[in-house]
């Protein structure tokens, strides 16, 4: 049966460094959740203490309505999915598989048919016979996979289950992951250091640094909605730019950046916005202008690139280095003086950092 | 040589055909010119001696098998084949079942403490062979070490006899042969990925069912080697159960030296060298096949 994960206040320690901090989270039922960050933000040690391999400095870990927090790896109950794949290269795929079985003592002849039927949903019923050596990655990464899910775990947790693939493969097998744990109603926790993987399959993201989770949500909310300049970053917002409230009438609030650029922005639609924040934009939410008349923050170009859609442009300008696209039917010269004017519909309002 | 058809110079800078054949020439054949020493080195004084021996046995008076009927026929000697059996056959596998668990104690240990423990473990091999088989002299004698503790602490009353004894070669020889089953077997154990230990854990296995099913059979090529290093070691040793076993316990290394050295009977020497070689070979053939099976990795 599928439970849901309650990790409460989790500190935990590598020698006397502190790799993790007062972390909680939870899952739903049959949610898959993502941990993503750069290697080193505690992703993986977080993912450790769940499986048992680590033990909390502080903190408890819950499945249900069982307290996982002191028991042995073993005892947990928990299927995991490996970036190394981790199969035995001593048995074959079919008692790789069939190895979670043996050891809750199911029987030869069921333990065999189940792994069969499991095998067969990955679609390696025809390798059943083989040693893990005879295998590609991505046959491996199913027989993994298989090993996992066969044992009904109430939680399965994948450790970048598809790093050592290629790109190709990569987007197929994370289809089929996810296919396969819809399928199964299994609450999962994946750890990824890839953005693309985490936002295209995960019910909701937690994005972490420096053992800490800074925001936690939906995928589209973290893409549109950052919390805080950090996810802004993470997420591809590459203009952060400092701004002061000017004026306030009513719900509208004119903020000023460095420059003069002025904009009107809604504290309906933004919540409240104090006398001082960041505005971040992508490079689409920067309006290129070389009309002298137009409002926007001064900038000289610099650096042209071509992205299909656009052109992109590396600015200096009074707030800063910023980064815009502008249109392709009047490419603009390194050098060219143009006026950068931030979107408000494509916009976020953060705190100072 | 199916290289050495002409290739055209693709332009005036590369290399022409003639120069490239040369350095094709040149590395296909330096691996044999390297190995070139040793490999003449083992000819000329390994091959050739043990041929030249094997061949003194196959004598001519009394039938070409006549000296190994002799050997056969003689309850005594058949007595000490199957004694030396017996010592290396006991010594390997108590030297199996200590050195795999020290090995296996090592190997989880960290870092620091890790190499300790290997410097301890290799320490006795610094010393030679018989300057350790002396130490058991002492420790087992009439007035040995051990003896006198027993005593002391009232546990016997006379002090044992404890040399000159099956017992007394086996444990020197165990004593010479674990250092080397530790370094074989923690070389084997550190290769096992920590990962394929947690995978068998998550998958509900505990810690002695991770040992019987993963890391033992993981361990299975370590520990063949591990055991023909010892046997093929303990069968042929000499300088141990001469010393520690005497007249009494009498091995095919001693006897041979015995008949070559004592009763001057060159042929029945050699007819000992060859049966023993027989042996280790068949011995060493036998463990590989055995380790294929348990797995199917190994090679």
């Amino acid at each position: 049966m599928t439970q849901a994960l309650t990790v409460q206040n989790l500190t935990a320690h590598y020698g006397a460094t502190k790799v993790l901090e007062d972390l909680s989270l939870s899952v739903g039922k049959g949610e898959l959740v993502s941990l993503l960050g750069a290697s080193g933000c505690g992703k993986t040690t977080t993912l450790r203490l769940i499986a048992g391999f680590l033990e909390p400095t502080s903190g408890s870990i819950r499945l249900g309505d069982k307290d996982l927090t002191r028991l042995p790896a073993y005892k947990r109950d928990i299927g995991l999915v490996f970036q190394n794949y981790a199969l035995f290269p001593h048995l074959s795929v079919l008692d790789n598989v069939g190895f979670g079985l043996k050891q809750r003592g199911v029987a030869p002849a069921d333990r065999e048919k189940r792994a069969k039927a499991m095998l067969e949903r990955v679609g390696l019923a025809q390798l059943a016979d083989r040693l893990p050596g005879a295998l590609s990655g991505g046959q491996k990464q199913r027989v993994a996979l298989a090993r996992a899910l066969v044992i009904e775990p109430p939680l399965l947790m994948f450790d970048e289950p598809l790093s050592n693939l290629d790109a190709k493969l990569r987007v197929d097998m994370r289809v089929e992951i996810r296919q396969l744990q819809r399928a199964n109603g299994t609450t999962s926790v994946y750890v990824t250091h890839d953005q693309e993987e985490a936002f295209s399959i995960s019910d909701r993201v937690a994005i972490m640094n420096a053992g800490r989770i800074m925001q936690f949500d939906t995928p589209e909310t973290l893409y549109q909605r950052p919390a805080n300049a950090f996810v802004a970053r993470f997420v591809g917002f590459e203009n952060l730019i400092p701004m002061k409230a000017v004026a306030r009438d009513g719900a509208t609030v004119t903020a000023e950046a460095a420059g003069g650029a002025r904009l009107k922005l809604s504290q309906e639609r933004f919540g409240e916005i104090a006398d001082s924040f960041v505005l971040a934009t992508r490079a689409d939410g920067l309006a290129v202008s070389t009309d002298a008349k137009d409002e926007g923050i001064p900038a000289t170009l610099g650096l042209r690139t071509y992205l299909g859609r656009a052109y992109q442009y590396q600015a200096d300008s009074a707030a800063g280095q910023l980064i815009a696209n502008g249109s392709l039917s009047a490419p603009l010269e390194p050098g060219a003086e143009a006026k950068l004017m931030p979107v408000p519909d494509q916009c976020c309002v953060l705190k100072p950092e | 040589m199916k290289a050495s058809k002409p290739r055209k110079a693709v332009n005036p800078g590369a290399a022409r055909p003639r120069q490239l054949e040369e350095n094709f020439m040149l590395k296909r054949f330096a691996g044999w010119w390297l190995a070139g020493p040793a490999t003449l080195a083992v000819l000329v004084f390994l091959i050739l001696p043990v041929a030249a021996t094997i061949a003194t046995t196959f004598g001519d008076d009394g039938g070409i098998f006549a000296p190994y009927i002799a050997f056969f026929n003689s309850g005594f000697r058949r007595a000490v084949l199957w004694r030396t059996i017996e010592i290396s056959l006991a010594t390997t596998a108590i030297s199996l079942v200590v050195g795999f668990l020290t090995a296996y104690v090592v190997s989880k240990s960290p870092g620091k403490l890790k190499s300790l423990l290997i410097i301890a473990a290799v320490f006795p091999l610094l010393t030679g062979v018989v300057v350790r088989s002396f130490a058991w002299l002492i420790i087992l004698g009439k007035n040995g070490i051990l003896n006198n503790f027993l005593v002391g602490i009232g546990a016997i009353s006379e002090p044992l006899s404890m040399l000159y004894t099956q017992g007394s070669v086996i444990v020197a020889m165990v004593y010479l042969f674990v250092p080397l089953m530790i370094l074989t077997l923690v070389g084997v154990l550190e290769n096992i990925p920590d990962d394929i230990v947690q995978a068998s854990s998550s998958l509900g296995a505990t810690p002695a069912a991770t040992f019987r099913q993963v890391i033992l059979p993981l361990a299975v090529p370590g520990l063949i080697v591990g055991a023909v290093l010892v046997f093929t070691g303990s069968f042929t040793a000499y300088a141990t159960p001469q010393l520690l076993g005497g007249e009494r316990q009498m091995v095919m290394g001693t006897l041979m030296y015995q008949r070559a050295m004592v009763s001057f009977d060159w042929v029945g020497a050699s007819t000992i060298a060859a049966i023993m070689v027989v042996i280790t070979v068949t011995v060493v053939l036998a463990m590989s096949r055995v380790a294929r099976r348990l797995n199917p990795m190994a090679t």
